[in-house]
């Protein structure tokens, strides 16, 4: 970490000049609103689909449980967006895939997140210069293809290392993104990721380029056994 | 930025004449950018999620001042500096001092639409601290020193060749380097700017009051990486931002990355909720949030044009806009082009400091279409058009031309022999003759009057 001291910048002049903003502005939002129609919230989105309910929302929000098929449209997604995914039927299997794949690397920034018996046969190394990143995913989500990552994990070895390998759970794949985040709303993080493929941009010339800032190589290790 | 949006005539004139490959350029781009939208779209009941979204937008800005108090709770709970800016100058000054107080020297600078409406990077390079844009696409312009030239793809107007011819010069890379090594020297400059900066600043697509989570879209993890890497990170977020409840993410993440790229979902998603805690091994230390309402309270105030405020920055109406393809953003003149900048300059600027915005388009009704949060932005234009026609705003020769017209269309008889009188006038001339018309003919191609008048052809009975 670079940088100054840890205090928090002086509230005293700050905080006294933008409280006398706040209190304009607060005030401008409730004089242009005194005189206004009050609009409801619609309701919990429920990702409607083609061919569903005609587009109102169903009179019952359905209630997805982690499956097989939420699984199998994760990894649909995920690939889709240029991730890869590997499905194993145990923990041990996904050891023995990560073995091998080790092979091709010299060293690995492991998660905090991560169970020593999860961690690849390699000499730990920083994540500003490791090769590797494997990491634990919290969640994953199948409607939008997503590895949902916690900062308690480490976040410079989900961002740094050129390749990342994510552990996820079968049992932790969630059908939609709003379920996902339901599920982690009482135990939040400093700052959760939410990873849906390689690192990518288009801003030379529309051409698609992978590994621009974050991990240009990512895997997806989904441990398939059933709870 | 300092707006100018009065030279919109003259800039547009001069990229069509005389920068032909602009225009290939951004048409190419943003007609690649409305395909995928169109064909993300077939996926789902786009009607229902539009209606959803705008519903949900809508009710924030109804109870924006519950929301922003509850937001501001939210996030001091969380650990979060919370600071309010009145303007643009108000916001800059709470960077200033945050930059002072931490002695601040190297910035690194997540896309932010909000950044370039205040002009921040040239504040904080003013006061020494140099200030890094690590997009991909605003770390091209920045290197050419140009404003971007869309919401979403701010270098859209670059073709590979000159971003070849650019990175050569800044940054040696072969003449004929491909743009996966053009990709890799930015990777290589930029990795030592994220590890070196003091200060990383962001801005904020949603900021969630229940929970007081800052969600940020990207592809290119330059974002998640601009909020972890440095010790302290500073979001400056529009009050129109809020959304009420951690779940409303789930349709706004994935409705913004369709309308604006046809992807289920940004790449990467950042959902902050404050500094590092103690059983993290990294992240900031520090987190600001700038509440900035310049501009956004009096447009809220405004009943009639408020609805430009549930914008979600998609640049889905850029992308189909028919006269922003022929140029790019750059002639706008301000940091919101196309068809939202249209409507959002006149609220945010003034309505004479953003003439001729909202005459810059054809009213045929695409961005209509494809909004995301259904903004009626082609009412909203004419709503701004006749707000400048009451002001006195538009040219003298135009307002007697449309009073002739008004009373012409009043009379029969005098509008059926008008409208053959016209058909003698040298129009094909570029209608010179005509001094009513010379604001309107000027810039466009000649006008070519039909063999017979429409009243012939209707009384003939048209097929």
């Amino acid at each position: 970490m670079t940088g100054g001291g840890r205090e928090p910048v002086a509230r005293g002049r700050t905080g006294a000049g933008t409280s006398a903003a706040r209190d304009r502005i607060l005030e401008r939002v409730r004089a242009a609103l005194a005189d206004r129609a009050r609009i409801a919230h619609p309701g919990a989105f429920e990702g409607w689909r083609r061919g569903g309910s005609g587009g109102g929302p169903p009179d019952v929000p359905t209630p997805h449980a982690p499956s097989s098929d939420a699984v199998a449209e994760f990894v649909h997604r995920f690939e889709a967006a240029g991730g890869r995914a590997v499905r194993v039927p145990s923990a041990a299997a996904g050891e023995a895939w990560l073995a091998e794949f080790s092979a091709g690397f010299d060293a690995a920034a492991t998660g905090q997140m991560l169970p020593k018996a999860l961690a690849p046969p390699l000499p730990s190394a920083p994540p500003e210069v490791a090769p590797l990143g494997v990491s634990m995913a919290r969640c994953a989500v199948a409607e939008t293809g997503s590895l949902m990552l916690d900062a308690r994990d480490g976040r410079r070895t989900q961002l740094l290392p050129p390749t990342h390998v994510v552990w996820v759970r079968a049992a932790s794949v969630y059908a939609t993104l709003r379920e996902a985040l339901l599920a982690q709303q009482d135990d939040l993080p400093s700052a959760l990721g939410l990873h849906s493929g390689p690192s990518k941009s288009a801003d030379i010339g529309q051409i698609l380029v992978e590994g621009v800032h974050g991990p240009g190589r990512v895997i997806a290790l989904i441990i398939d056994e059933r709870p | 930025m300092k707006p100018h949006a009065a030279d919109y005539a003259a800039s547009a004139r001069h990229i069509i004449r005389d920068q032909p490959g602009v225009r290939a350029a951004v048409t190419a781009a943003t007609r690649s950018f409305d395909a995928h939208r169109a064909a993300s779209w077939k996926e789902i009941d786009v009607e229902a999620w539009k209606r959803w979204a705008e519903g949900v937008k809508s009710h924030v800005l109804m109870h924006l001042d519950t929301y922003m108090e509850q937001a501001e709770t939210r996030l001091t709970e969380n650990g979060v500096q919370v600071h309010w800016a009145e303007s643009a100058e108000d916001a800059l000054d709470v960077v200033g001092r945050i930059a002072r107080a931490r002695g601040v020297r190297r910035a690194v600078k997540a896309k932010s639409m909000l950044t370039e409406e205040l002009g921040l990077n040239a504040y904080l390079e003013a006061r020494g601290v140099h200030v890094r844009e690590t997009d991909l696409g605003e770390y091209i312009i920045q290197l050419l020193g140009e404003p971007p030239s869309h919401i979403v793809g701010p270098a859209i107007h670059q073709s590979v060749d000159d971003i070849r011819v650019l990175f050569h010069r800044e940054l040696g890379t072969a003449p004929d380097a491909t743009p996966e090594a053009l990709a890799a020297a930015a990777r290589s400059a930029l990795r030592e700017e994220f590890l070196g900066a003091d200060l990383g600043i962001s801005g904020g697509n949603f900021l969630v009051a229940e929970t007081g989570t800052l969600a940020l879209i990207e592809n290119e993890g330059n974002i998640r990486l601009s909020t972890s890497a440095p010790p302290v990170h500073v979001a400056l977020v529009g009050i129109e931002k809020i959304l009420p409840h951690l779940e409303d993410l789930a349709g706004f993440l994935q409705l913004t990355a369709r309308a604006a790229t046809g992807q289920p979902i940004g790449n990467f998603v950042s959902l902050i909720q404050g500094p590092r805690r103690a059983d993290e091994p990294d992240g900031p230390e520090e987190v600001h949030v700038i509440l900035v309402d310049n501009g956004r309270s009096r447009l809220l105030a405004d009943d009639e044009a408020w609805e430009a405020l549930r914008c979600v920055r998609c640049g889905a109406c850029l992308n189909i806009c028919p006269v922003f393809r022929q140029t790019g953003g750059h002639p706008y003149g301000w940091a919101y082009s196309g068809p939202i900048g249209a409507i959002l300059a006149p609220a945010y600027l003034g309505l004479r400091a953003s003439l001729p915005l909202p005459f810059a388009s054809s009213l045929c009704g695409a961005c209509a279409d494809v909004c995301p949060v259904s903004i009626p932005i082609p009412d909203l234009l004419v709503l701004w058009r006749s707000r400048a026609v009451e002001a006195g705003e538009v040219p003298k020769s135009e307002r007697a031309g449309m009073r002739a017209y008004a009373w012409a269309a009043d009379h029969p008889r005098i509008f059926a022999a008008a409208g053959s009188a016209l058909r003698t006038l040298p129009l094909d001339k570029g209608g010179r003759a005509l001094p009513v018309l010379k604001e309107w003919t000027a810039p466009r191609a000649p006008l070519r009057p039909s063999p017979r008048t429409f009243r012939r052809l209707w009384k003939e009975g048209i097929e």
